[in-house]
């Protein structure tokens, strides 16, 4: 796929995701809390659930551009890795926008066994967006097919960086809808 | 905010004039259950009320997490030492369910102390409130058996026990959950 198309496509739906973001940490408590079912998510926590994960990512592009991006010269193609590209394929909504497959979330990505949530999980989300464009932007300028980063399905499997870039910005795609379906149900 | 007016108007009037300059000084803050509201060894930032939800207040000893209070609506929340003394945390806040808290920054609350003399009024007599409720349970501690421990719970906050896991009870009561659940069938 072309490097260029996927960046931008990538870095608009961050950007609408912020937007988004910054919206929903105004919205009130009752709502914010709300739980579709006893023992499931509510809409913090979800936000919480993101930033575990992407947070993962981000810290590890980081690391791996700031060692390794400047060898590489830009390449304006890039070819997702067989995993990487399966996993983040899993991850997208169907065309009637359900989820196709079901997942089991990891202790480490599941906030109620970390430290929890609180409306800070928003002020973070953002956060993490702007590290994730900033990323977005610096990838422009090497080579995506070069570099790995490990994934947050296991320390065996490896994603390329550009997969690192797309898995988390489709699982946050992903948890958007499940925010959207949950705030939907509280107006 | 409502709230906010509610509680300190508990204790102290202040004029249309003053709470127009108490009020913006609050700000709301949500916790899902299970989230640390004050971490140990940080300094506590605000000084909260509850608008819902229970929080524990907890400290780390021995391997094992020692619950010293509970937080529920209408009553303080936070780490008020840690918040007086601006040195770490010792104990720890966590929200035992989803809760929302209304709190006011350190800075914000000295400002308000020094502008307003209702204010300190105010700070005043919640720390006369805050020394003796700290004294009657010191008191309880020492005097009452567990049984009679249990008891005073059941009168003074009923509702605790459907919020709260039961292990944080216990912990509270200071005896094991198995005496604990000996303790409950007993009365049921």
């Amino acid at each position: 796929m072309n490097t260029a198309l996927m960046l931008d496509a990538l870095a608009d739906k961050v950007h609408r995701q912020r937007a988004r973001a910054m919206e929903i940490a105004n919205l009130p408590a009752e709502q914010l809390l709300h739980r579709p079912a006893p023992g499931a998510w509510n809409t913090l926590e979800v936000m919480e659930h993101i930033n575990l994960s992407s947070s993962m990512y981000v810290r590890g592009l980081e690391a791996v551009f700031r060692r390794d991006a400047a060898k590489y010269r830009p390449n304006t193609a890039f070819k997702p890795g067989y995993l990487g590209n399966w996993f983040t394929q899993g991850l997208q909504p169907g065309a009637d926008g359900g989820i196709r497959w079901k997942m089991r979330t990891l202790k480490h990505f599941d906030p109620a066994r970390q430290h929890g949530a609180s409306l800070e999980s928003i002020g973070k989300f953002i956060e993490l967006c702007n590290r994730l464009l900033a990323l977005l932007e610096q990838a422009h300028h090497t080579d995506l097919n070069k570099m790995r980063v490990a994934s947050s399905l296991g320390p065996i499997i490896r994603f390329k960086a550009g997969d690192a870039l797309r898995f988390p910005v489709a699982h946050q795609e992903r948890h958007f809808l499940q925010i959207e379906r949950m705030l939907s149900l509280v107006k | 905010m409502e709230l906010v007016r509610h509680t300190i108007g508990r204790y102290v009037q202040p004029t249309e004039a003053e709470w127009a300059r108490i009020l913006p000084c609050w700000r709301e803050f949500v916790f899902s259950r299970g989230a640390v509201v004050s971490a140990v060894g940080r300094i506590e930032q605000n000084f909260y009320i509850v608008k819902s939800g229970v929080q524990r207040l907890s400290f780390p000893f021995d391997g094992k997490d020692i619950c010293v209070g509970f937080a529920y609506n209408g009553s303080w929340s936070g780490e008020y030492a840690s918040f007086v003394t601006r040195t770490p945390a010792r104990f720890e806040v966590a929200a035992v369910t989803d809760s929302e808290l209304l709190g006011i920054g350190y800075s914000d609350l000295q400002q308000l102390y020094s502008e307003l003399g209702i204010m300190e009024r105010f700070g005043r007599l919640i720390l006369e409130e805050l020394l003796a409720g700290r004294a009657a349970r010191e008191v309880e501690q020492l005097s009452l058996s567990a049984e009679e421990r249990y008891e005073r719970l059941l009168k003074r906050s009923p509702q605790l026990l459907q919020l709260v896991p039961q292990k944080d009870i216990a912990s509270y009561l200071r005896m094991t959950p198995e005496t604990f659940s000996r303790l409950r069938r007993k009365r049921w």
